[in-house]
């Protein structure tokens, strides 16, 4: 079983076909391809995207449907193919497709990324960051109610 | 800004290198063909800003994770 030394888990051992390949890389990181997806008991519901290349690089993700029950994926025609997916009909979250929303941690408050989701062929682990075409969704989505100051 | 009117075919041209070509107009939708020096990066602007959101989200420090799984904890147990 192969293994990796990480920045923020310590060394980790991993199954070869369980690792997710971005044949793109995502925006900003072009070329790391291999990431793995990692749960602990004590971080749940957050799941994390950690690079086998970059010992440093890892993103944290929440299942998008956690953030957003009604979100509504749309996956162009190039991602679907991209994807290795049908592109007569669109994925479903959860029988064809993962579909997670990177988190960004910021001094104002945690957000999530709701315009690219990170969208994970279930049967090949093809992953690419998507950006939903012509849609509403920010890429900056407060993921907790803005903390309002309180006047005494 | 400058505005410009083009039809479906027309051309506009910045400087002697770049040339921008009104390919198709549809009902909400237009297709643009740029032509540009290779080093010269052409990209939809969602793109630089999931590019820009992504370095911002990468390997982020230990102290802002403890924070949000610590803040996260209460909401994810109302979720069944």
């Amino acid at each position: 079983m192969p293994s990796f030394e990480t920045t923020s888990f310590g060394k980790l051992s991993y199954e070869r076909d369980s690792a997710l390949d971005f044949p793109c890389g995502l925006p900003g990181f072009e070329d790391r391809r291999l990431f793995l997806i990692l749960n602990f008991e004590d971080s749940k519901p957050l799941l994390f995207l950690q690079s086998l290349e970059d010992p440093r690089l890892c993103f944290i993700t929440l299942p998008i449907l956690a953030v957003d029950p009604q979100y509504h994926l749309r996956v162009s025609s190039e991602d679907l193919a991209r994807l290795d997916l049908p592109r007569e009909r669109q994925p479903l979250i959860g029988r064809d497709v993962l579909c997670l929303t990177i988190l960004s941690l910021q001094e104002s408050g945690p957000t999530a990324n709701l315009l690219a989701p990170v969208v994970v062929n279930i049967a090949n682990l093809k992953a690419t960051q998507i950006i939903v075409p012509e849609s509403d969704y920010s890429h900056q989505h407060a993921l907790l109610p803005q903390e309002t100051a309180v006047c005494s | 800004m400058l505005m410009m009117s083009r039809r479906e075919g027309e051309t506009i041209l910045i400087g002697d290198e770049i040339e921008i070509v009104i390919a198709h107009v549809g009902r909400s939708r237009v297709k643009v063909g740029i032509r540009a020096p290779r080093e010269m990066p052409v990209i939809a602007q969602e793109v630089k800003l999931v590019r820009d959101q992504n370095l911002a989200a990468a390997a982020p420090s230990p102290s802002a994770l403890s924070g949000l799984i610590a803040r996260l904890q209460p909401v994810a147990k109302t979720r069944p």
